[in-house]
């Protein structure tokens, strides 16, 4: 079934392995038609028919489930909806794949299988135990020119715009020509990925232009959750005016969001020098490139509104490095203990794995209480690290009140608390990052 | 089985996100750590209701509690007409002036329409819209107020209603008499004009016009006043609108009687009979405060915005919402400006000598941390 003018694929089936061509089949063809690659279509085809072998076998066989194709411009998803019992929700591990018998390991790889072949994976779980497992795969783009553009001429009355197609490219050119690593994501060296991240509505751009139609600067923005907005910027290429020019955008990007259902304004790629008093730092990340020295990246936020306070949920051994974050970043919350007072915990432990491959980066997140944290978080540490997955984090929601049953298995696990983005789950994210033992 | 909300809910309330109030004050006291609270956040009056209406509050009966009130506010809505020299059928009160605004976009907007008001204003105008499906055009302000010309220009066939907040929250800037007569006359009876008069009792400027004076002239002006700012009773929820007696006819049609409580009620009427100077006593404290912050600010080198009106804007070096908590920790609630598209900007209500000394030491404080 087609819907929405070709922007949607859906197909309903049961998962038994007979239907196996169909879904694969469809998947290859509207990935096709939604404009991704001869190469890119066959890998979205191919984590396609992992998942569903997987899914088949280990987690709901026989099943109803919808499998959608949606065309978001500048990527396809994939979501494959279903229901399953809390029993066989173990599957849905990243590590499910690992075996205790090294041979019969690759038969089931399913999960990690599509995870190297897509750009993202995710896995959410809603209420009654419907799950979404979602793929993405992005188009392939031409990177920016090389040649050098020349410097914007900041002369004459400029105020902040939204761009056109040839505005908003430009201003991707500009970054990917100006703006090292790690200030400058890597989408920005894909001036036409850009305009169509743009085009398909998940990102805005501000530009300021020159009386000659020059870019001088620019801000890209988009919701990372449904209250949290991450920018992109601003980026000011005229450095006379670079204090005043970032200001002039920033105010215009709080000016667009400042009644929206936004609450935050946080940026994970710095900000310039000129802004910093504007914003609130929340710490760093560190991101392995894979040359190279080991890269820092500053996390800025701003509230852009009252904060209302909330209550967050924790460990006695996270409990320190709360109070000392709220006190620095002065967000008023009533920080409340969970006790492990030996009630029984039954089932497997869910993380879902949000695979991002082009930064090797994977952020884990849980899905499903469960007696084994402690060994599920040291499973799939030990497992992505053999996967040669850079840059590993987890994120912990200080609203749920279980997920604090973590603190002490990550930190067991060589995981450390970096930075808190506040109002980022149902309270605040705690988000840890991987150390791997020096070797 | 659960409805599906996403078919049963209209897009432009299901995207709407609805405005958090912040908690009662003790809840604050607890998550901020302060034993005291000074509220400069809301613009109300320190002084309290006028003596009158404080009377009226103390002898309200309880077993009245037990009545239904007036359903259309009927002898307040007569004094009203008294107070202003005109007809009380041009006379609509609501439950605060929030919910007489809604009446008003009810009545003359339908799905297509549009509403044009500033970028940088009260921003209920702009919510009712928003969440009633109707495209609220937002004007930039011009040099802190509303550009008469720039909204003019915005006009169309679909536009139904004009907003004004005179004197503008926050800005404290205001149409004189001439520009709002320019105004009138270009719009030429084609739009509903709405003048928000919330603070109309603060103003003392000579040429700020009463709106209510223009009615004769202009049928389709719309006036808005409340009892929540100067009369201090903004916690019993009243506010009113004046107009053409047709125009509030139409607009009559869209209210919800019975909406303003019996108590609210009498205590308006008292606060509008009170002759013991509440209006005097109160401008005299916010002129005292005006001043007082105005140099020590000056002197703390932050630009400062402040025109009419019982509130200030002060422009900060750093993040307005980073300035809210770190001034509740110490006791004092101010509004950050983002909200209102003033990033960096806080506004402080103008209050009594004790609290604006306490604001003051409280700012230097953070701004030296």
């Amino acid at each position: 079934m087609m819907t929405r003018q070709d922007d949607t694929l859906t197909v309903r089936l049961a998962s038994r392995i007979a239907f196996l061509p169909v879904a694969v089949r469809c998947i290859e063809t509207a990935a096709g038609v939604f404009g991704l690659g001869r190469d890119e279509a066959l890998k979205l085809s191919l984590a396609t028919e992992e998942i569903f072998a997987c899914l088949c076998h280990e987690v709901c066989r026989g099943e109803p489930l919808e499998i959608e194709c949606q065309n978001k411009l500048y990527y396809a998803r994939v979501q494959f909806r279903f229901s399953v019992s809390a029993l066989n929700l173990g599957g849905l591990n990243i590590t499910s794949t690992m075996a205790d018998d090294p041979e019969t390991a690759q038969e089931h790889m399913g999960l990690m299988i599509a995870a190297r072949s897509v750009d993202r994976l995710n896995i959410i779980v809603g209420k009654n135990n419907q799950i979404c497992l979602t793929i993405e795969k992005e188009k392939a783009y031409p990177q920016a020119p090389q040649i050098a553009l020349p410097a914007p001429d900041p002369v004459g009355d400029m105020a902040p715009t939204s761009p056109d197609l040839e505005g908003l490219k430009q201003f991707a050119i500009r970054v990917a020509q100006t703006r090292p690593v790690p200030f400058r994501p890597p989408f920005f060296n894909y001036p036409g990925k850009v305009a169509d991240m743009a085009a398909g509505g998940d990102h805005q751009a501000i530009v300021v232009e020159t009386p000659k139609g020059d870019i001088a600067g620019g801000i890209l923005m988009t919701f990372r959750t449904d209250r949290i907005v991450q920018i992109y910027g601003p980026y000011v290429f005229t450095p006379s005016a670079e204090a005043e020019m970032a200001k002039m955008l920033l105010d215009a990007c709080i000016s667009s969001i400042a009644r929206s259902r936004a609450i935050g304004l946080v940026s994970l790629n710095g900000v310039p020098v000129s802004l910093s008093q504007q914003f609130e730092p929340l710490g760093a990340l560190s991101y392995s490139p894979e040359n190279g020295e080991m890269l820092r990246q500053s996390c800025f936020y701003r509230l852009l509104h009252e904060d209302p306070g909330s209550v967050v949920w924790t460990h006695s051994d996270l409990k320190g490095y709360l109070e000392q974050e709220y006190r620095r970043l002065v967000l008023a919350r009533d920080i409340k203990m969970v006790q492990d007072l030996g009630e029984t915990r039954s089932g497997v432990s869910i993380f879902s794995a949000e695979v991002n491959g082009e930064m090797s980066a994977v952020t884990l997140r849980p899905l499903w209480p469960g007696a084994d944290f402690a060994a599920n978080v040291e499973r799939h540490a030990r497992f992505l690290r053999e996967e040669r997955m850079r840059n590993i984090f987890f994120e912990l929601d200080l609203g749920i009140p279980w997920h604090a049953a973590l603190v002490p298995g990550l930190l067991t696990s060589r995981f450390r608390p970096e930075i808190i983005l506040p109002f980022a789950g149902q309270a605040d994210l705690v988000v840890f990052q991987y150390y791997a033992p020096q070797s | 089985m659960r409805p599906n909300l996403d078919s049963l809910v209209p897009a432009y309330v299901r995207e709407f996100e609805p405005y958090i109030p912040s908690k009662p004050d003790p809840e604050l006291k607890k998550l901020y750590g302060c034993k005291t609270l000074y509220r400069l956040n809301n613009n109300e009056n320190p002084l309290g209701p006028p003596p009158g209406a404080q009377e009226a509050i103390r002898l309200f009966p309880p077993p009245a509690g037990a009545v239904y009130p007036s359903g259309d506010c009927y002898y307040l809505r007569h004094e009203i007409a008294s107070f202003h020299g005109i007809h009380p059928d041009q006379v609509l009160v609501g439950n605060g002036a929030n919910e007489v605004i809604t009446f008003v976009i009810k009545a003359f907007c339908e799905k297509g329409d549009n509403i044009v008001t500033a970028d940088r204003t009260f921003a209920v105008y702009e919510w009712v819209a928003t969440f009633s499906g109707i495209e609220a055009r937002l004007i930039p302000l011009k040099a802190g107020r509303f550009d008469d010309a720039g909204m003019l220009r915005r006009i169309d066939e679909n536009t139904k209603i004009i907003f004004v907040c005179n004197p503008n929250n926050p800005t404290g800037t205001y149409w004189s008499k001439e520009t709002l007569t320019a105004f009138l006359d270009a719009v030429n009876g084609k739009q509903i004009v709405v003048i928000d008069e919330a603070y109309f009792e603060f103003v003392e400027a000579e040429d700020y016009p009463d709106g209510a004076a223009f009615l004769k002239t202009y049928p389709n002006l719309v006036i808005f006043r409340t009892f929540s700012k100067m009369y201090g009773i903004a916690g019993l929820r009243i506010g009113y609108l004046m107009g053409d007696l047709n125009v509030v006819d139409m607009t009559r049609r869209t209210c919800v009687v019975y909406s303003v409580n019996n108590l609210a009620q009498e205590a308006a009427l008292a606060a509008l009979r009170d002759n013991t100077g509440h209006i005097r006593r109160t401008r005299e404290l916010v002129r005292q405060s005006r001043a007082f912050l105005r140099e020590e600010l000056a002197r703390m080198g932050l630009p400062v915005i402040a025109g009419e009106g019982n509130y200030l804007v002060v422009k900060l070096p750093g993040s307005d919402t980073l300035a809210y908590r770190k001034l509740m920790r110490e006791g004092i609630m101010i509004r950050p400006m983002t909200s209102f598209r003033y990033p960096n900007h806080i506004r402080i209500t103008l209050a009594q000598m004790e609290a604006m000394e306490a604001f003051i030491a409280a700012l230097k404080k953070i701004l030296n941390d």
